[in-house]
């Protein structure tokens, strides 16, 4: 699987990866979406990012629209796979409520990257999605591109062990995925991050190495004592900065204890029972995260909540 | 007579879950027709449509109006609805008050049971309009939805967002307001095709109309013929054989509104994996159908069956190779990292795999498995140390990556890791055999150590979970066991393993670390088995009397127990059948009644009737033809020849007094009698037969 040459990447077609983005957040910008930005810390995935998982809770309305950085340590292939990396980018939209059309407005959306819908087969194909650690489910789909799963699209149920009321429409985006699509290429290293008339700057110029070195360290190198160390301060952390009421420093202190996890496992540190037991202890930080966020934001009023 | 007009409606949603559209479609029209006929509204015929975006269906002929209809309330008793004055009393005017009239217009009822006012009256019927949308959203509520969803900022539940109702009773509109949606004439086409609304002018032509303009095709039968048919075509046009899998098929059908199927291609360097990989691959990944050539050999090709009709199908083709090649490299990477860390090495780690709290891990159970299957070993003839190979093996295939991918290659996957690693054949295929019958009708183990194998695997499974309290209760079987127990007896009984059931769990129950609770469950357990073999047996269509009878004589060698079930119920056809049947059950009465003998001695001198003299000689002449035929577990001869005795027997009974004043000679016959019981017991108890 080593280094595959692409045979079909076709210059000059397509957005380069970072006039993806450009397009998505001028798109949804339009659509009253906030556009936040990446949020300064490792994640799994883009519902992580507090602009998703506390904005979720309660009844303040909430547009927004960012990238997100995800890490998944275990998905690292040392920059050898064409198709797998450890370290993503996920474009994601959160609409609170969801509204009626959102599923237009998604279509909407990958036209205005240039997919003609009425060529390719796209297909919402049913995903329900849960998150052990978040306390989190919703009901959706897989959206498909020609049979490639190019986003994720959840109604979210409960968030946090919460009822989501109202309920929050999230579209997730796999940047690279449809990058790929669009750029018709088959070997995302060689996708077109920036495309000029002068130069060309590849995924791979800029992502390459770090996925040869950080896959090196996930799998190999990461200290493990350090690691289940951290994540038990992180824990305490959490809990003693519940107790004062303080749900978003709460919240980072979960995010950095599941980031501990999520090394650990790629250095198959953990057995299996074990795992679960790791993944009920962060669930039960994110319970209480978000029944704390709850309450501050209703001690504010719920500032959002319009009228 | 009633007019009728017919009725269609269309529930309109976001893409409904495609395992469940199927029956989610058929609840609805059910429901309809239930609610229907719940409020006596008539109607001809009732079809149901689904697609992905829609729930429909369609009533023919529908009552415009329920039928008017006589109805009578009962008041008070004559006795006391007049006083002595006849003047109505209180009771009888707050009645008449009750049904909003005078008290001279209600009428008097008198029966063999009394006497009553009563207020007849003729209910309307009421108009089927007004009815119709409580009875849609009651069926709507009744629908069988796993998990029911919220949207937006609605207080509404259903299986996935309502984008529109279409609901017309003749070519009319029946505006109503269903789960927050207002009613309307429209539906709406294809997603991509005609995204915009279509006028439906008449229920009957509902699905022309999507057809010709909206590039749906409602009728789900329909579109499933078509594809089933378009795959075949595509194939072919390869040289190739399609692999459709009738499950696969629903869930595609359940995808597309217009299917277009093509055919894409892959890397040819792929066919290397085991063909179940690159099969599930397709199917469970893509939802694609395999090829195979005319050798069965799968061909390096797939079928998609995609929701458009694309002037680029070429770009959806190229679309879908792209995506099928990482998902065939990433199980190259498993299948070759899991031949590399090996399979045996896994076992250690099953030790950190629970398998039940309670029981222990994966570990604790392979090693069960091994104990187990010595002993049996020591019992039938079997290659004990093959056998304890595999059951040392068996589950270290749930820890490779592959497995871990594609759950459902259990097993499957334990055979070629074993075989490249140079387990002998026997052993390889007996850890897939493991896991068969996987259901109802499943091919059984052919090998014997898979027989063997895939027996004490359930078994210990039956302990275990019952030793743990967790035994099958109502409809509620989270651990299959019952298929387990099916399972257990279809090898014993099909593949020919004279074993004893009751051995077997003592054997198997023994090898637990907490021997009180396994040992305890044994009974349990084995009541569970014998009940499950009274289904076998009613499922392969012997009468319910031939499992009592063999069942009444407690009979615990499954293999044993089917031979006696096949003699009995070829006996049950013979002619002396039914006499001999109802002589048993004569002689087991008397046997019954009277107090116990103290022999069953025959004393030769005490026979005194001709008839009496004729059957105990006959006894003894049958002892000595039939023993040897019951040791050799030929029942049918044994049975077939037994047949022989009815006349004498008859006539014993026609012609001697069993139970006499002679004592002597009434224990003397009652001996005779219990020979003559024990001989059939032997064999079956023939008085459980029915006529």
């Amino acid at each position: 699987m080593a280094q595959e040459k692409k045979q079909n990447s076709t210059d000059g077609s397509g957005l380069s990866f970072q006039e993806l983005i450009f397009e998505l957040q001028k798109y949804w910008a339009n659509q009253e979406c906030v556009i936040v930005q990446p949020y300064d810390m490792e994640m799994g995935a883009g519902t992580f990012h507090p602009a998703t998982f506390l904005r979720t809770i309660g009844p303040e309305p909430w547009r927004t629209a960012y990238v997100q950085a995800s890490r998944r340590p275990t998905d690292g292939r040392f920059g050898e796979n064409p198709n797998r990396l450890q370290h993503y980018y996920q474009f994601q939209v959160v609409l609170k409520p969801s509204p009626d059309n959102i599923q237009e407005l998604y279509l909407i959306s990958l036209k205005a990257i240039g997919v003609d819908t009425k060529k390719h087969d796209i297909r919402f194909v049913e995903d329900n999605w849960e998150s052990p650690t978040l306390g989190a489910w919703g009901l959706g789909w897989e959206v498909w591109l020609d049979g490639m799963e190019i986003s994720q699209f959840t109604y979210f149920q409960q968030v946090g062990g919460l009822d989501c009321k109202p309920v929050t429409g999230e579209i997730t985006y796999g940047l690279e995925r449809i990058a790929m699509c669009l750029q018709d290429c088959s070997d995302l290293f060689e996708l077109a991050w920036s495309r000029t008339k002068k130069a060309k700057v590849t995924y791979g110029d800029i992502y390459h190495q770090n996925e040869v070195e950080m896959s090196r360290y996930n799998f190999d190198l990461a200290n493990t004592d350090a690691l289940f160390n951290w994540f038990d301060v992180c824990e305490k952390e959490s809990q003693k900065l519940i107790e004062e009421g303080l749900s978003i420093p709460a919240y980072e202190m979960t995010m950095k204890a599941s980031h501990s996890f999520n090394l650990l496992d790629a250095r198959g540190a953990i057995s299996v029972t074990e795992r679960q037991r790791y993944i009920l202890r962060i669930r039960s930080l994110s319970r209480e995260v978000a029944q704390s966020y709850l309450e501050s934001r209703e001690k504010l009023g719920f500032p959002l909540v319009k009228n | 007579m009633l007019k009728t007009r017919d009725l269609l409606i269309e529930i309109g949603t976001e893409e409904l879950p495609p395992k469940s559209l199927k029956s989610l479609a058929t609840a609805f029209s059910e429901q309809m027709c239930l609610a229907l006929n719940e409020v006596e509204l008539d109607f001809n015929d009732s079809s149901w449509y689904a697609t992905p975006r829609r729930l429909s269906l369609l009533i023919t002929d529908l009552d415009i109006t329920q039928k008017d209809k006589e109805h009578q309330r009962r008041g008070p008793s004559l006795s006391v609805a007049f006083d002595k004055n006849e003047n109505p009393t209180q009771a009888t005017v707050g009645f008449a008050k009750s049904c909003g009239v005078e008290v001279k217009e209600l009428e008097k009822l008198e029966s063999g049971k009394g006497a009553w006012l009563v207020f007849n009256t003729i209910l309307k019927g009421k108009k089927t309009n007004e009815i119709i949308p409580g009875l849609v959203e009651k069926s709507l509520g009744r629908l069988p939805i796993a998990k029911r969803m919220r949207w937006g900022n609605y207080n509404i539940e259903f299986v996935r967002p309502i984008k529109w109702i279409l609901i017309l009773f003749g070519n009319k509109t029946l505006n109503c307001e269903i789960l927050g949606i207002k009613s309307g004439a429209t539906s709406f086409g294809h997603r991509y095709h005609h995204p915009g609304a279509l006028e439906i002018k008449s229920p009957s032509g509902y699905s022309d109309i999507l057809r010709n303009k909206g590039h749906v095709i409602v009728n789900y039968n329909e579109r499933l013929s078509l594809i089933r048919s378009q795959i075949s075509s595509v194939a072919k046009n390869s040289k190739g054989n399609a692999i459709i899998d009738p499950g696969l098929l629903d869930e595609v059908t359940s995808l597309v509104e217009w299917p277009v199927s093509f055919i894409g291609n892959f890397d040819q360097k792929f066919l290397k994996l085991p063909k179940e990989v690159l099969i599930a691959t397709m199917q469970d990944n893509q939802k694609y159908f395999p090829v195979t050539n005319d050798k069965k050999e799968l061909m390096p090709l797939f079928i998609c069956v995609s929701n458009i009709e694309s002037n680029n199908l070429e770009l959806i083709k190229k679309g879908n190779e792209r995506v099928i090649r990482p998902r065939l490299s990433d199980a190259v990477f498993f299948w070759e990292w899991d031949l590399k860390y090996g399979l045996k090495n896994h076992r250690q780690s099953l030790k950190e795999v629970v398998y039940q709290k309670d029981l222990g891990t994966l570990y604790d159970k392979s090693d069960r498995l091994v104990k187990t299957l010595s002993l049996i070993g020591e019992k039938i003839n079997l290659d004990i140390n093959s056998a304890k190979t595999a059951a040392a093996l068996c589950l270290c295939d749930l820890l490779t990556k592959m497995v871990s991918e594609f759950p459902k290659l259990q097993g499957t996957m334990g055979r070629y890791y074993a075989k490249a690693e140079g387990e002998n054949n026997d052993i390889a295929i007996a850890l897939e055999e493991l896991y068969q019958p996987r259901f109802a009708g499943d091919k059984l183990p052919k090998t014997l150590p898979g027989q063997c194998l895939a027996i004490s695997e359930k078994i210990d499974s039956l302990i275990g979970i019952f030793s743990i309290g967790k035994a099958p209760t109502g409809d509620k079987d989270p651990f299959a066991l019952r298929r387990s127990a099916i399972g257990i007896l279809r090898i014993i009984i099909e593949c020919e393993i004279d074993i004893d059931l009751k051995d077997l769990l003592s054997t198997a129950a023994s090898t637990f670390s907490n021997k009180n609770q396994s040992l305890n469950c044994i009974n349990d357990v084995y009541t569970f088995l014998m009940e499950r073999l009274r289904h076998y047996y009613r499922d392969e269509g012997f009468s319910a009397d031939v499992f009592e009878s063999v069942f009444a004589i407690n009979i615990s060698r499954p293999l044993d127990f089917h031979h006696r079930m096949v003699a009995v119920a070829e006996f049950r056809k013979l002619s002396e059948a039914k006499s001999l049947a109802a002589a048993n059950k004569r002689i087991s009465n008397l046997l019954k009644k009277s107090e116990e003998i103290d022999s069953v001695k025959i004393k030769n001198n005490l026979l005194v009737e001709k008839s009496e003299i004729k059957l105990a000689r006959k006894l003894e002449d049958y002892k000595k033809i039939i023993t040897p035929m019951i040791d050799n577990h030929n029942y049918k001869s044994a049975l077939t020849e037994l047949a022989g005795l009815r006349k004498v027997i008859d006539n014993f009974f026609d012609n001697v007094m069993v139970m006499c004043d002679e004592p002597d000679v009434k224990k003397n016959r009652l001996a005779l009698l219990s020979n003559l019981n024990f001989l059939f017991l032997e064999i079956a108890d023939i008085s459980k037969l029915q006529d």
